[in-house]
Parts: C-alpha cells; sequence; structure tokens
C-alpha cells in the first residue's frame, strides 16, 4: 500500500486483505469489458488492446496528446488521460478547504490544512487574492479517488524502535568483543537475551499490525523475493538465530569466534539498514526514499544499543563499561545524529512532496514534536546529561528521542495525500 | 475448467449475449484469482430513480434468487447498456436495511411515529371502502392521487378515470410547467426532444452531460455530435460540469434568458441567417399580422419587417445589461447558431423556466430560435415529444369523468401546466374543499414541495385529509404523516412500462419484478407480486387492479368490468394480461417482431426488456392528411367538421402541428383571449428576481435552489449509501467576490434570509458562479424527527422548536454510524447530510404557467451566535400572505370556459365539465 504512489491499494473491510482494481480481470477474461467502460454515459472511459494498432485505445493514443499520473514514479502507467488537467492529476496542485464540494473529507490521518500550508509556504510565488482571504489555487471539489488512511500507524513506529535495539546491541556488543574479549558472561548472556526480546517484540509490531494475522507466515512461505519485506524477515531471522546462537554458547561459557562474531555484526547490521530498502520501495512515500534513511538507522541503532547496553551494565553494576566507551559512543552517536539530521532537513528534497513532508517536520504539523522533542529533548538534554555523567537519565532521553523520530518521520512520511 | 471467452482474445464484448442470460456464468470478483464461478439468471428492467426510463439488467443468483447486481441493458433504445450511478445503485436501495418491508398502518396519531403492521388484506379493505363510500356519496372530489414520479404509462389515468374522479395531481407545476406551457403555445406539444446526436450546434439551458431530465440518454448524444464536431453552448449562472466542457459558457442572470435568446432571434433576422420558407410555411405569421398589424393581407416580408421592429429593443448591448453576458458572445453564439441551419438542438426544461415568474416565455424564446433556423423536427433539430413517445391503447376505455376538481383546476390558473398540485394545503386551509382518501405515490411533498409546513398542518389535520395512504419504497419526511405506508418495489420489483422521448425514435419498455420472472421462468407460480419481493413489497399495478375490485365487488357500480381480463370474460385482470394484451395489440412491429424470435410479444419484451417501435422520424409535420369531407381557407388551412386538421404547404396537404392552428404558433391567440394580450409573442418578462429587485448594498441576492446532483435523484435516493457517500452537503455557492465583501471562507456559516424564514448553511467559495448570485442544490438536507424511522445513510436527526419568530428546524444529531444487517452502515465517515431549504421557501406560482417560481430573493450574512448549521426557520403566517399575494397577480378566468379546450390536461372530463358555472 505505501508502495503504490497513487493511493490504489486498500484493505477490503470485508476481507481484511488489500485489494485494488484490477481492471476486472475475471471479466477481461472471458471477454467482457470492465463495467466502468460500459456504464459511462459519455463513454468516457475507454479499455483495450494497445497492442491492436487498429482498437480504438490504440486510435486515441495516436491521436491525442495524453497524460499520466506521476510518471516520475517509473510505474510506466498504462492508465492515460486526454486533456488531462494538471489540477485533476496531481494531488498537490489544488487546495481544500472544509470538505470536498459535495462530501466531508474522509478521514485520512493526514493534517490537510497543515499539508497546504507546508505547500503554499514553499510557494514564494503564490499569488494572493486582493482580499487576501485564500490563494488563487485551484480547490480540490471532489475526490479524485478514495482517499485512504495513513495505513502505517505507531506499531510500525514501534517496530523500528524495537529493531534498532536489538540491532544495536548485537552492532556495538560484538565489536566490543573484538577489543574486550573478556566481558563475562555474566554480562554478556543477558545482552544477547535483551537484543533476542527486542527482536521478538519488533516481529510482534509487524504481524500485530496485520488485519489477518494468520497470513505474515506467507512472508516466509510464499515469499516474493524483490520484496525487502521477505528479505528483511529472512535477515532478522539469521540475525535472532546468531544471537540465540550466541547466548547459548555463552551461556555454554564458550568464547565467541571471530568469524561467528562478524556473523553477528552482518546480521545486526542488516537488520538495522534493510528498512531503508523496505522504505524506499514505499515508491508512494517521497519523504521515504531519503538515500540518508540508512545511515539514519544505523545511527539510531547505533545510539539505542549504546543506551540499551550502558543501562544493561548499570544495572550488573559494570561501571567501567559505562564509563568509558558506551558513554563515548552514544554522545557520539547523538552528535552524528544532528548532523545527519541537519542534512535530511536543511537540504532540498528531489521532490515537492518529500520537501512538503519534511516541512512538515520542520515547520508544520510535527514542528513541535521534533524541535523540543527529538533536538532539544532527545539530542542536546542527553549530550549534556551525559556530560555531566547523568548516564540514566540521558540514555532514557536518547532513546525516547529515537522513538520520537521515527514516529514523526512514519507519520509526516504518510501526511503527503497521495491521490 | 475455465469458463470460455465470449470473443477472439484481445477483443471485448460490453455484455453477455441475450441467448445466454438465464444461466449466466461468470467469475466471482471477490474470489479472484480463485476462478469461482457464479450462476446468474438475467433479466431486464427499467431504472426507477429518474423519469429517464434507462435499462438495466438485473443479475439474480440462481439459487436464491436474490439480485446481485444491476448493470445495463444494451437492448434499450434509449440508454443503450449505459447508467448513470443512480442505476446500479438500485442494489443498495433493494439491500437497505431499512426499507419498508411490510404494509404498516399508524398506530399513534398521525405524525407521531408509531407504526403497525397489517396485511395486504385489512389495507385494502379499509381503503377500498372509503373509496367506495365517497363515490356512492358523491363526493368524488375528496379522492385524489398524488404523484411524485411517474410511470406506467397512461395506466394510472386510465384507473382514475374508471373510478369516475377527476383525481389525479401531479409534481408538474414544482418542476416543468412553465417550460411545458412554453412549449405548448408553439407547438402544441408540451416536451421538447432535441436530436442531439445530429445536431450541429447545441444550447443547452441545463446542465445535461451531468443530471437533468433524461441525463444518461441525453449525455451520451450530446457528446457523440460533439465527437462529431458539433459546438455546445451552455446558458446557465453556474459553471456547471456540462459548462466547463461546453465551448461557450453564457452566465446568464437568473430570469435574463429570455432576453439574450430574443436578441440572438433578432440578430438571425437581421443578418438573414434564418429559415424563410419554414418560417413563412409554417408559423401563423398571418394571424399575426391580421389582428395585431391590422393586415390581413400582409406580405411574409412585410411580417419580417414588422417582426424585427417587435423585437428591435433587443440589442446585444441590451442583453448584455440584462444578463450579464458580453454582447460579443451572444453575437457569437447566434451567428453559429445561425450557420448550424436546420441542425440546432436545444433544450430547457427545469432551470430557467422553472425558477422565474414568467420563466415560460424562455421555452417560447428558446423555440424561437428553433423555428427560424427550421429546426423544428428537422435531422438535428428539436423535435415534439409526442413523435417519440409511444402511448398505449386498451380493450376497454372507460368514459371521460364528468368531475371538475377545483383544488386541482381553479378558475386562477386558466392555462396551468398542470394541477396547481403544491397549493394543495393552501386550498385545504380556504376551505376549498377537502379530502377523504389521498394517496401520495413516490412523492414527498413536505420536504420537496416550497411552503413544507403548510403541508405538515394539512396532513396532521384529520378534517382536511381524511385517510393519507403514501406508496413508497423509502421512507420520506411526507410518509412520516401518513395513515398508510404501503412499500411499493423499486425497479426490478414491479410492472410497468415506460417509454420516454430521449432521441429521435420511438421506443418501449418493461419494467419487471424480475425474482417473480425467475420464480415463473422455474415453473412457479405466482399470484401477487408481493410473494415473489422481498419481504411483502408489492406494486401499484396489482395494488389498484385489487383496489378496485374492492370498491366495486359486485361490478354494479360500473368500475369493475375495467378492472377483469380481456381474456377471460369476468375474472380479475392479471398484469400478464394486461401487458399481453398492450403489447400484442398497440405496439406497432412488435408482434412480427416476436414472432421471428419464436415468441410471443409479451415473452419478448419479458426477455429484452424493451423494443424500439420507430427509428428516426423526422418533419413529421409533412405527413398527409386525407382531403375528403374537408374545406380548405384561403390561408391554406385544411378543416374537417370544424376543426383545422392539417395545412396546404406547397399544394400538398400537410398535418402540421398539434396547435389549434395546426401551425406553429409564433402568436398566440390563447394567450390573447386569456386575458395576457401583452405576451401574444415570445417575449420578455422581468422576473420576480430581476437585477432591479436586488440590492447589493443590503447584501441582497438570488438564490438559486434547483440545480441537481449527478448522483442523487430528490427523496428517493435516501437509502442508497453508495451514492450518499458520494454525495451528502449541500454547501451554498457564492463567488470569491461576495464572499470577500461578506468576510467568509469555503465553511463559515452563512444565515440566508427568504421572504418567510431563513436557513444556515456552510459556504463554498468559488469563481464558478456570477457574482450577485447563489445557489444550493436541491438535494440533500434530509431530516427525520425520530431515531428510527428514515434512512439513517442521510437523514439528520431533528427537532421543530416553536420561537416567536416562527418554528426552527434544528439538528439533533448528525449523520453517524449505526448497527445494521449490513456492515457498510457501521463505517458511515461522513456526518454532515446538508441542509434543507425548500422549507422556507413560499409558494410562488407563476400567474399564467402555475409553475411555482423557484429562484428566491434572500439577504445573505455571516451566521449570527444563536445560529446552528442546518437550521431553518419558518414564519408561518408570513408564508400565507405571501400565497395571498401571488394569487392576486392572477387573471381568473371570466368567459365561458376554466380553460381552453385544445391545451392538454390530465385525465380529461367530459366536454360540459369544461364549461364555467356562473357565479354564485
Amino acid at each position: 500500500m505505501q508502495a503504490c504512489p497513487y493511493d490504489a491499494i486498500h484493505i477490503d473491510p470485508d476481507s481484511g486483505t488489500a485489494a485494488k482494481c484490477n481492471y476486472c480481470a475475471h471479466r477481461v477474461e472471458v471477454g467482457l469489458e470492465p463495467p466502468c467502460v460500459n456504464v459511462c454515459p459519455t463513454h468516457a472511459i475507454v479499455s483495450g488492446n494497445m497492442d491492436d494498432s487498429s482498437s480504438e485505445i490504440s486510435n486515441l493514443l495516436a491521436l491525442h496528446p495524453v497524460q499520466v499520473r506521476k510518471p516520475e514514479k517509473g510505474t510506466r502507467p498504462n492508465l492515460f488521460y486526454i486533456d488531462g488537467d494538471e489540477a485533476s492529476l496531481k494531488p498537490n496542485a489544488t487546495t481544500a478547504n472544509d470538505g470536498y464540494m459535495w462530501t466531508d473529507v474522509p478521514p485520512q490521518g493526514v493534517d490537510f490544512n497543515s499539508w497546504q500550508g507546508a505547500i503554499k509556504r514553499h510557494d514564494h510565488e503564490q499569488t494572493h487574492l486582493a482580499n487576501g482571504a485564500e490563494p488563487k489555487a485551484a480547490k480540490t471539489v471532489y475526490a479524485s479517488t478514495e482517499p485512504h488512511r495513513g495505513s502505517w500507524g505507531r506499531s510500525v513506529s514501534g517496530y523500528l524502535f524495537t529493531k534498532s535495539v536489538a540491532a544495536g546491541i548485537g552492532l556495538i556488543l560484538a565489536p566490543l568483543l573484538f577489543l574486550v574479549p573478556e566481558i563475562s558472561s555474566t554480562h554478556l548472556a543477558p545482552a544477547f537475551l535483551t537484543a533476542l526480546v527486542f527482536l521478538a517484540l519488533t516481529n510482534f509490531m509487524l504481524v500485530f499490525k496485520l488485519e489477518r494475522r494468520e497470513r505474515f507466515i506467507w512472508v516466509l512461505t510464499k515469499p516474493q523475493w524483490r520484496s525487502w519485506l521477505v528479505r528483511g524477515a529472512y535477515l532478522m531471522i539469521f540475525y535472532g538465530g546468531t544471537l540465540t546462537l550466541a547466548l547459548v554458547l555463552t551461556g555454554l561459557g564458550e568464547v565467541l569466534s571471530p568469524l561467528f562474531l562478524l556473523l553477528i555484526i552482518l546480521g545486526a547490521f542488516g537488520t538495522s539498514i534493510y528498512t531503508a530498502f523496505l522504505f524506499n520501495q514505499a515508491k508512494g512515500r517521497d519523504l521515504w526514499q531519503t538515500p540518508l534513511l540508512a545511515i539514519h538507522l544505523l545511527i539510531h541503532s547505533v545510539v539505542s544499543g549504546a543506551a540499551m547496553l550502558g543501562l544493561l551494565a548499570l544495572y550488573l553494576s559494570d561501571g567501567i563499561m559505562v564509563e568509558s566507551l558506551i558513554i563515548r559512543i552514544l554522545a557520539a552517536g547523538l552528535g552524528i545524529n544532528l548532523l545527519a539530521m541537519g542534512a535530511e532537513f536543511f537540504s532540498e528534497h528531489p521532490t515537492e512532496d518529500g520537501e512538503a513532508a519534511a516541512r512538515l517536520i520542520t515547520r508544520g504539523t510535527y514542528r513541535k514534536s521534533f524541535w523540543w522533542g527529538v533536538f532539544v529533548g532527545g539530542h542536546l538534554v542527553p549530550i549534556v546529561l551525559l556530560a555531566l555523567g547523568w548516564f540514566i537519565p540521558g540514555a532514557l532521553l536518547a532513546l525516547l528521542g529515537v522513538y520520537l523520530f521515527e514516529d514523526i518521520f512514519i507519520q509526516a512520511g504518510q501526511a503527503i495525500p497521495l491521490a | 475448467m475455465k469458463l470460455d471467452r465470449l470473443t477472439p482474445e484481445g477483443q471485448l464484448t460490453s455484455y453477455p449475449p441475450a441467448e445466454k442470460w438465464e444461466d449466466w456464468v461468470e467469475y466471482d470478483p471477490k474470489c479472484w484469482p480463485e476462478r469461482v464461478k457464479r450462476h446468474y439468471t438475467i433479466i431486464p428492467t427499467i431504472c426507477f430513480n429518474c423519469e429517464a426510463a434507462c435499462g438495466l439488467l438485473a443479475y439474480l443468483d440462481k439459487e436464491t434468487l436474490e439480485v446481485r447486481k444491476f448493470e445495463g441493458n444494451p437492448y434499450h433504445p434509449g440508454s443503450r447498456g449505459r447508467n448513470c450511478a443512480k442505476g446500479p445503485a438500485t442494489i443498495n436501495q433493494v439491500n437497505d436495511p431499512e426499507r419498508i418491508l411490510y404494509p404498516l398502518k399508524r398506530s399513534g396519531s398521525r405524525g407521531d411515529g408509531q407504526w403497525e403492521r397489517v396485511t395486504w388484506e385489512q389495507a385494502l379493505d379499509d381503503i377500498g371502502s372509503r373509496i367506495r363510500t365517497a363515490i356512492l356519496e358523491g363526493r368524488r372530489n375528496e379522492i385524489m392521487y398524488h404523484v411524485g414520479r411517474p410511470g406506467h404509462e397512461r395506466h394510472m389515468e386510465r384507473v382514475l378515470q374508471a373510478w369516475g374522479v377527476d383525481g389525479h395531481n401531479s409534481h408538474t407545476n414544482i418542476c416543468s410547467a412553465s417550460a411545458r406551457l412554453g412549449y405548448a403555445l408553439w407547438l402544441g406539444d408540451d416536451r421538447p426532444s432535441p436530436d442531439h446526436a445530429n445536431a450541429q450546434f447545441i444550447l443547452l439551458l441545463s446542465a445535461h452531460l451531468e443530471s437533468g431530465h433524461f441525463f444518461n440518454p441525453h449525455a451520451q448524444r450530446i457528446i457523440e455530435s460533439r465527437f462529431n464536431g458539433a459546438k455546445i453552448a451552455v446558458m446557465d449562472p453556474r459553471l456547471s460540469n456540462t459548462a466547463s466542457v461546453a465551448d461557450y459558457w453564457m452566465p446568464t442572470w437568473p430570469g435574463s434568458e429570455p432576453a439574450v435568446l430574443l436578441t440572438m432571434a433578432r440578430l438571425l433576422l437581421e443578418e438573414d441567417l434564418f429559415d424563410k420558407d419554414f418560417v413563412q410555411n409554417w408559423t401563423n405569421w398571418r394571424s399575426w399580422m391580421a389582428t395585431e398589424q391590422d393586415s390581413p393581407h400582409a406580405t411574409f416580408e412585410e411580417f419580417i419587417t414588422a417582426l424585427k421592429q417587435h423585437y428591435a429593443a433587443f440589442t446585444p448591448q441590451f442583453a448584455e445589461q440584462e444578463s450579464g453576458v458580453p454582447a460579443k458572445d451572444i453575437i457569437d453564439v447566434a451567428r453559429q447558431i445561425g450557420r448550424a441551419g436546420n441542425r440546432f438542438a436545444s433544450h430547457v426544461w427545469r432551470g430557467a423556466a422553472s425558477g422565474n415568474l414568467g420563466g415560460w416565455q424562455t421555452a417560447r424564446s428558446l423555440t424561437l430560435l428553433t423555428v427560424l433556423t427550421g429546426s423544428v423536427g428537422t435531422k438535428g433539430g428539436t423535435l415534439p415529444h409526442a413523435w417519440n413517445k409511444f402511448r398505449p391503447t386498451f380493450w376497454s376505455e372507460p368514459p371521460q369523468h364528468k368531475e371538475w376538481n377545483e383544488l386541482l383546476f381553479p378558475t386562477e390558473y386558466p392555462l396551468s401546466h398542470y394541477e396547481m398540485g403544491f397549493l394543495l394545503p393552501h386550498f385545504l386551509n380556504e376551505g376549498r374543499g377537502k379530502l377523504d382518501v389521498y394517496f401520495t405515490r413516490v412523492f414527498n411533498p413536505v420536504w420537496t414541495n416550497p411552503d413544507g409546513h403548510a403541508w405538515i398542518e394539512a396532513l396532521t389535520d384529520t378534517n382536511k385529509i381524511g385517510l393519507h395512504v403514501a406508496l413508497t419504497p423509502t421512507w420520506n419526511e411526507s410518509a412520516y404523516y401518513a395513515d398508510y405506508v404501503l412499500p411499493m418495489g423499486l425497479a426490478g420489483e414491479r410492472h410497468d412500462v415506460q417509454s420516454q422521448d430521449t432521441h429521435s425514435g420511438k421506443w418501449l419498455s418493461f419494467r419487471q419484478p424480475v425474482a417473480r420472472v425467475a420464480m415463473e421462468m422455474q415453473g412457479k407460480s405466482v399470484e401477487r407480486t408481493y410473494e415473489a419481493n422481498p419481504g411483502e413489497v408489492w406494486e401499484e399495478d396489482e395494488f389498484w387492479i385489487d383496489l378496485s375490485w374492492r370498491i366495486d365487488p359486485d361490478g354494479e357500480m360500473g368500475i369493475r368490468r375495467y378492472f377483469e381480463s380481456p381474456y377471460r370474460d369476468g375474472d380479475k385482470l392479471t398484469v400478464k394480461d394486461y401487458y399481453q394484451h398492450m403489447f400484442e395489440t398497440s405496439v406497432d412491429g412488435l408482434p412480427e417482431k416476436a414472432s421471428q424470435e419464436g415468441l410471443s410479444p409479451y415473452e419478448y419484451m419479458q426477455k429484452y426488456g424493451a423494443f424500439q417501435i420507430e427509428g428516426d422520424a423526422y418533419e413529421l409535420y409533412r405527413r398527409k392528411v386525407s382531403l375528403t369531407d374537408t374545406i380548405t381557407t384561403s390561408d391554406g388551412t385544411v378543416i374537417k367538421d370544424g376543426k383545422p386538421i392539417g395545412l396546404m404547404v406547397d399544394g400538398k396537404p400537410c398535418e402540421g402541428f398539434s396547435t389549434p392552428s395546426r401551425r406553429l404558433e409564433i402568436y398566440s391567440p390563447t394567450l390573447e383571449e386569456w386575458h395576457w394580450p401583452e405576451y401574444r409573442l415570445p417575449g420578455y418578462i422581468r422576473s420576480h428576481v430581476h437585477r432591479s429587485q436586488i440590492n447589493t448594498k443590503l447584501s441582497e441576492f438570488v438564490l438559486v435552489p434547483t440545480f441537481r446532483l449527478p448522483t442523487q435523484i430528490h427523496t428517493r435516493s435516501a437509502n442508497a449509501k453508495w451514492l450518499n457517500e458520494i454525495s451528502h452537503r449541500n454547501p451554498v455557492w457564492m463567488n470569491q467576490k461576495d464572499a470577500s465583501q461578506i468576510g467568509v471562507n469555503s465553511g463559515d456559516l452563512l444565515r440566508i434570509t427568504t421572504e418567510i424564514g431563513h436557513f444556515v448553511n456552510k459556504v463554498w467559495v468559488t469563481e464558478s458562479i456570477m457574482p450577485g448570485v447563489i445557489a444550493c442544490s436541491h438535494h440533500l438536507g434530509r431530516w427525520r424527527l425520530k431515531t428510527n424511522e428514515g434512512s439513517r445513510w442521510s437523514s439528520t436527526l431533528v427537532e421543530f422548536i416553536e420561537t416567536d419568530r416562527g418554528t426552527l428546524l434544528r439538528h439533533v444529531k448528525a449523520i453517524s454510524p449505526f448497527s445494521s444487517t449490513d456492515p457498510d452502515s457501521s463505517r458511515i465517515w461522513w456526518s454532515d447530510g446538508g441542509v434543507h431549504q425548500n422549507l422556507c421557501f413560499p409558494v410562488q406560482p407563476d400567474p399564467v404557467s402555475g409553475m411555482n417560481c423557484w429562484h428566491q430573493k434572500v439577504t445573505v450574512e455571516k451566521a449570527r451566535n444563536e445560529d446552528k448549521y442546518g437550521d431553518v426557520l419558518v414564519n408561518r403566517n408570513r408564508a400565507r400572505e405571501v400565497y395571498r399575494k401571488w394569487l392576486t397577480m392572477t387573471r381568473p378566468s371570466t368567459g365561458s370556459l376554466r380553460r381552453p379546450l385544445w391545451l392538454a390536461r390530465p385525465v380529461k372530463p367530459v366536454r360540459e365539465l369544461f364549461n364555467l358555472p356562473p357565479p354564485k
């Protein structure tokens, strides 16, 4: 659903599964036109065989200049519009006030006005009417397709958060074992266990949000290998396997071999950043197409891993680690993240929708959470606290910052209507 | 096993072929890509939502015989397999969890909302005996049938004729009376049938690409000609979807349309762009010259000179000043019309005609253009509708009745088209009569008519209306005030036939109770349609037959015999008898066509649902009349038995038109005779909302409250969930300029004050309406007073509050999800149901046509603190004053007749009843 740049896919409330118009494949197969073609009084919809040069549709395509929706998304659409007006083809070419002409605006989980505001502020050339009341932009009169509620909510931000903790523990602990191989198993086992618990939580979050939870198993049994959802699932299984084995081996008092440590690192690394590729496949969401996403995820893993390990170490009263490395890793992670966020939000996004979403974060709907929650509460304050030696509040705030950022990122990404 | 393809690979067809309809197999789309086969029986019927009577195919589950979906019927000559949203949405109405499934009788006092279920037998006995008593006691005028949504050609008229009552009342005068009068004065035929498909220039005073009368059949033909190069102009103060794709949008100040049309006519005359031969041969110009110009021997050239002089004031500058349309556009369009020659199609039905005082002159001025271009009845022109409409004949016709119901045709409105139905509560109030049995049939006067409170008063007063029987498929605001609510079937649940003048050609279509047909195909016998329909939903045809037998059980009143079988002496008429006889005897070509397929005419109609009686029919006014026993006058009129029956043109005796003179009457002797001499020619009457009446400095506006939405149909579509999801609010359109002046943005609340009250609605600020004019669709704003009845998909729960300023309707609870057998009812995501505006409109009867002039002069302001969205305040005393004010504008008949004999009226009484009784 996030992959479709046209908001064409939705969850069928009766079946609880994804659905979309398939041009009535069940009719076309037996040689019947789709009913939307049949029914239209003015024959505004024409379907047919584009390979047959004598078909009506081929003639129309040959005779008329046509437009498609969002060609830049590379979906090579076969739905063409004759005389397609930009206002009806581009969702952000029009503004909406209180409702459409004949309907309320359906709930979309989207702050429409804020989005409009972001667009308007972005467009400095926007002319205003004499009274300054409303911009001279075309107004959304009808919803061109049924808009759907942004389908990813807290469970997805939760998934990103727990995953960054799970991956972060491995990412920090395994290299640490190269440097400090003598860390005792009493300290290691709880760390691996925590990573495993968070990994389990991660998967719970993934499955929990499904309408038809029993079908999650299809990801594994009927894999679509091009999907990073599937690849990610296998990556997490792999990582989970290494963690389990590590837990067992540590429990048995074995020393983990460098090769095995490398496998853990690979698993953790993959678990951390595969989501960047997954989000990249969510072509509908421009914000999520950012090339910096993998770096964000990696830094978030490091920050949350460090914070969690530090808290664990404190709990296990192993002061050495906290005082030395972990604090530094955490502080450095937070610092680097500030730079990365700067790069993300204070450089121009390649697309209008991406830019509008970024502006929703820095100046729009999410600005308070972003500036006070993420920037100040999640980064500046923890850095100061760490510098002052108050690790526990610093680490907790850093974790909160990670969660908040993921949540804003998920919401803002979906706040831009696709159709 | 996969299903066989209907077409070669790479090609598609539109519909399953008819020979496969009985057992049609297709894949279940819900199960796709799994190929699960479903068996259907496909039975044709016709849509019941608007009047266009488009064809539908009902897909019945072969096992359960429940209708699963409706698609278009490719064999229907009008709709040709296509439908608007309202056709397929019929399935929602069928499956509405709140639909009325059983006959209901009120158990509390009227309007209390207490109902008990009764049997059809009980209802028939009760109603039948009341009517019987009324007839036996000579109170025939106390029986009235008031129809909203008509159908079944002539059937109801025959029923009333058989009962001998003058009780046919209709919605015409809140709908099309003015257009009808305008057309009737010219053509003797009260409807236009534009041949859009072949036109070169189309002038629409409507929004026919999206809505309006015969929208689907017209829209497809308008687009067809457009693809062949036709140009389209639209006159509408509002940029409708239709205007937005037209070549010309002419935003006219409401009511100024005749000024523009007459100016264009004058331009055609001045620039010699008119069809001289046609005008000379086929109009009654000589009569005008003889009476008006006092020159009975004038030449045609003299007539044209006189006509130019008559319209000399209609300069493009004048038209621009009246309408706001730039003079150059008016000239441009006029020339285009002139160049289109006799391929000029045009149409006005409601809109400008029904909104304005004198709106009937709009239809008349428009027809002047049709006549000048010689486009009357031509290919690509505009035809009199009678050429394209089928009228059945019956095995026995009851005699004309001997009553004249003053409640329907009062002396004040001798030219009304037709019944003064919307004044009924005022007439009852004045003691002009009373009603013992009052049927409303798919009609909702409380909500639809102006001054709904007058209706509520009348309907709750059992002394004025003894028994109110609501025949309706759905709940509505008027059924709420009934004694009986009798559920009547929807598109696929009833018999009747319809023929509509949708284009050049004549067709007949057959509406059928599809489950009953399927059961009979399976060999099951069905005696009454309610045995096959959901619950005990019935149909009127059988209801009237059974009721007529109750009225006259032993046949002594002479009523029963008209409801006996033409095939079996003395047996009760069945609907099959009725239609079988019609199809066998009065549908030209049907028996032959049917026998080619080895079917009886009835079986043919049952199988295909429609029949094309005639193809293109042009210039039928040239049809030859026989000269036997006739005399021909010096002006070429052919007279038989003292009545003109045709005219000589180029030495040939032709039928001409249905007017008294058999000519196109540019000059109307009727108007002269009936006290409106100033309107004897097509002219311009300044509307009650003319610019001079509107003081913009006082925030006065014209409110155009009449436009339709493509996805609603009056108050019948309230229980179609799909349609309500697509449209459920009706904000007031206002130009950006005006909105700035008042200081509102889209979504802000406005208080709009009419002559009798005000309503509060949201504003929709737009460039798509001309400044000074606001518009609000008449759809939406449905309400209910109780938590139970009413279609909760679209009706807002309201209460009436008596205040010192009047009666206030206030919203209590917005639309919200509800639980029912349909899971979608719990998924309702919208809360806005729109605002009811008609309630605070006074009645404004046009003194000539009798049409309610819908446009309102209003004052607009920002909503006040005490105002709430949806408020409608009405001062009922003021409403009565406005009624009386408009009544004084009439010129009652004073001669010997109540009404011109030639003018149409439904269920005509015998000739003597037209005589005006001497004043008491």
